[in-house]
């Protein structure tokens, strides 16, 4: 369509251009001409009708480029000199149009086939002079013209044509190529992206947050896919175990003490699917992330210290101690719930998984503008295999399955973590274990 | 203690309603919100216990017109909505506690009885006393029998708390979320061995044993009968 815009507007440009190319030249030969025909009457003024006849004729046989036509007509009308054929008295401007009778000679009439220029204008005494010039020149200068516009015209459109079809086709392209992917994506394959020619112009800013855009719905549908998982998988169990247990109390009579002991049991069993059910569903939320505009400042030293201080008791009583390390005013942005949950999981984990004897620390500095917090224990550690699992929801290492508790501790962490833009380090305490958590700088 | 239930599921309704009752309380019930509204702007109640979700005018809506019509009635949310961001949403609406369901009744009750204490003193008293113990909450010290306790902070914060709920039943969720302000479940027993670690200062020793556990429910700080 632009091809044709551009076309059109073009073809009006050399139509003007044309247009105007003729009229000069037009004007050119009518000019020359019209100073002719004066020349010639200055003549008759000068040396009379003779010397106006002898004028003509040299004029007529002098180099015929262009050609040249005269001629002249007494007052009665009777030819004197000249070779053009019978015309009629027309003052001005004319042009003759072909065939024109062209007299060489006594009786060698000829028809000129191009049109001829004409001028003419009566003198004082009634003689009537009439200078004409070849008018194929204006002809062949509008061929020329005209040929050169052609071509001129069909290389634009052309080069309109074909590169419009150049350029769109690239773009055309690039818009299939974002259309395959979505498609594919529609279809279940999550992890196709659009390919981005960095070119920095506004289709690949497109393309960028397009991609971004895909990669936070990957997000959400891989937690809500992770969610089902985990319901399904991690929930059955213990709904089993409770339906067995009722259903045993059922299979006979029994006290009603017995009764009592199995409705205890089962209250328990259900609180305990309830617990793991909530922490699914607070991981999840964690992780579609809509708590950070909740987010505020939060003593994070405070936070430590209040933490080490309330699970003093707790590990003592598991022969365990605890000490900390706290720079103070440790500040960072976000959701001192959160943290505080985090946290604690951090040091559970090491009084619940560690053996009597164990110290467990709790670290925070500030390491220029971030924060860095860290719980270690110098227990047995965990073997560097696992590392990467025990983020994984409700993995939970064989040596530790014989103590309380889902797996869910870790995962949470780095939920939060990941949530708080804190990045998560696990390493060798040598010996013992270290979670590291750097914090930005808020 | 005059109590208003609004809650449109008739199970709950009937189970609270009538545990509450058998706890010697009066319970009036409303099942959709705007017999809820109706029932709160006019009578006198000590409680009100709103479900979240109601038919009519929803809970938070109900709680906001409330607050907005000047009702100071301390307000519990039960709701099965237990995200973090609806327990910020029900307490910035004007309520004073947040329940998720399911819950046992014994929280309920001492959540309840917890927000219905006698209107606010008119000073901030800085002491508070049950028998020879005593606390002085601008000084942070307690004494018991003259002698200081020589209690660390987390410590004197759990015993003001207890304190402050003299004679009531402080359930295991509400210490939690009150003195440590942790709002979930922990691994560990943290609460038990930080209450056992403080009845040892305020009670080994002396006369007589003024925290009681009690049993299904939690803990309780009062004179002997």
């Amino acid at each position: 369509m632009y091809a044709v815009l551009f076309a059109v507007s073009t073809s009006l440009l050399f139509a003007v251009i044309y247009w105007i190319a003729c009229q000069a030249l037009l004007n050119q030969i009518q000019d020359g001409l019209a100073r002719e025909a004066s020349s010639l009457a200055d003549d008759q003024q000068s040396g009379g009708m003779n010397e106006l006849i002898r004028s003509i004729q040299e004029r007529l046989a002098a180099s015929d480029l262009p050609p040249a036509y005269a001629l002249l007509l007494d007052a009665s009308g009777r030819k004197l000199t000249g070779n053009l054929g019978e015309l009629a008295r027309v003052e001005g401007f004319m042009s003759l149009s072909p065939p024109v009778k062209v007299v060489r000679g006594l009786d060698n009439e000829e028809d000129y086939e191009h049109a001829v220029i004409a001028f003419g204008r009566t003198l004082p005494d009634g003689t009537y002079l009439l200078v004409g010039e070849d008018g194929n020149r204006i002809d062949e200068a509008k061929e020329a013209i005209l040929r050169a516009f052609s071509w001129g015209l069909a290389t634009t459109l052309f080069l309109a044509v074909g590169g419009g079809m150049l350029l769109s086709s690239g773009f055309l392209r690039r818009i299939e190529v974002i259309n395959r992917t979505t498609r594919a994506i529609v279809a279940g394959n999550l992890d196709d992206r659009v390919p981005n020619r960095a070119t920095g112009d506004e289709l690949d800013q497109l393309v960028a947050n397009f991609n971004a855009m895909l990669d936070r719905i990957q997000v959400l549908m891989e937690s809500l896919r992770q969610v089902s998982s985990d319901i399904a998988h991690d929930l059955r169990s213990p709904l089993h175990r409770l339906r067995q247990r009722l259903e045993g109390a059922r299979s006979r009579t029994r006290t009603v003490a017995e009764y009592q002991g199995v409705l205890d049991s089962a209250i328990a069993d259900a609180d305990n699917i309830l617990s793991i059910f909530s922490a699914i569903l607070a991981i999840a939320q964690i992780e579609t992330g809509n708590r950070r505009f909740a987010f505020a400042e939060v003593d994070l030293s405070a936070v430590v210290a209040d933490i080490a201080e309330a699970y003093g008791a707790v590990a003592e009583d598991q022969g365990q101690t605890i000490s900390s390390a706290l720079a103070p005013g440790g500040a960072v942005r976000g959701d001192r719930a959160l943290l505080t949950q985090m946290l604690v999981n951090l040091v559970e984990n090491a009084i619940r998984h560690c053996p009597r004897q164990t110290h467990i620390t709790l670290n925070l500095e500030q390491d220029q503008d971030d924060v860095v917090v860290s719980v270690s224990d110098n227990g047995p550690g965990i073997p560097q295999e696992e590392w990467t699992n025990v983020f994984r929801r409700f993995y939970r290492l064989d040596s530790s399955r014989s103590t309380a508790g889902f797996g869910l501790g870790l995962a949470l962490v780095k939920a939060v973590a990941d949530l708080h833009g804190a990045a998560i380090e696990i390493m060798d305490a040598q010996p013992g274990f270290r979670v590291r958590l750097r914090f930005p700088a808020s | 203690m005059k109590i208003l239930l609004v809650e449109d599921d008739p199970e709950t309704a009937a189970y609270v309603s009538g545990s509450l009752k058998e706890h010697g309380n009066a319970v009036d019930h409303a099942a959709d919100g705007r017999e809820g509204l109706i029932l709160a702007a006019a009578g006198r109640y000590d409680v009100l216990v709103v479900d979240r979700m109601l038919p009519g005018l929803d809970g938070l809506a109900l709680v906001k017109t409330v607050r907005a019509a000047g009702v100071k009635t301390p307000i519990l949310f039960l709701t099965t909505r237990s995200g973090i961001d609806d327990r910020v949403e029900g307490l910035e609406a004007g309520g004073d506690d947040y329940l998720v369901k399911p819950f046992a009744f014994s929280e309920l009750l001492a959540r309840v009885n917890a927000l219905s204490r006698r209107p606010p003193l008119a000073e901030e008293t800085t002491r508070l006393r049950v028998a020879d113990l005593e606390i002085d909450i601008r000084l942070r010290t307690a004494s018991r029998a003259g002698q200081d306790l020589g209690l660390k902070p987390m410590e004197f914060r759990l015993l003001e708390f207890l304190m402050r709920n003299a004679g009531r039943v402080v359930t295991r969720s509400m210490l939690l979320e009150k003195v440590w302000e942790f709002h979930f479940d922990p691994r560990t027993n943290v609460v038990e061995t930080n209450v056992s670690r403080l009845r040892s200062k305020v009670d080994r020793g002396f006369t007589s044993e003024l925290i009681h556990t009690v049993r299904g429910a939690g803990y309780s700080l009062r004179a002997p009968k």
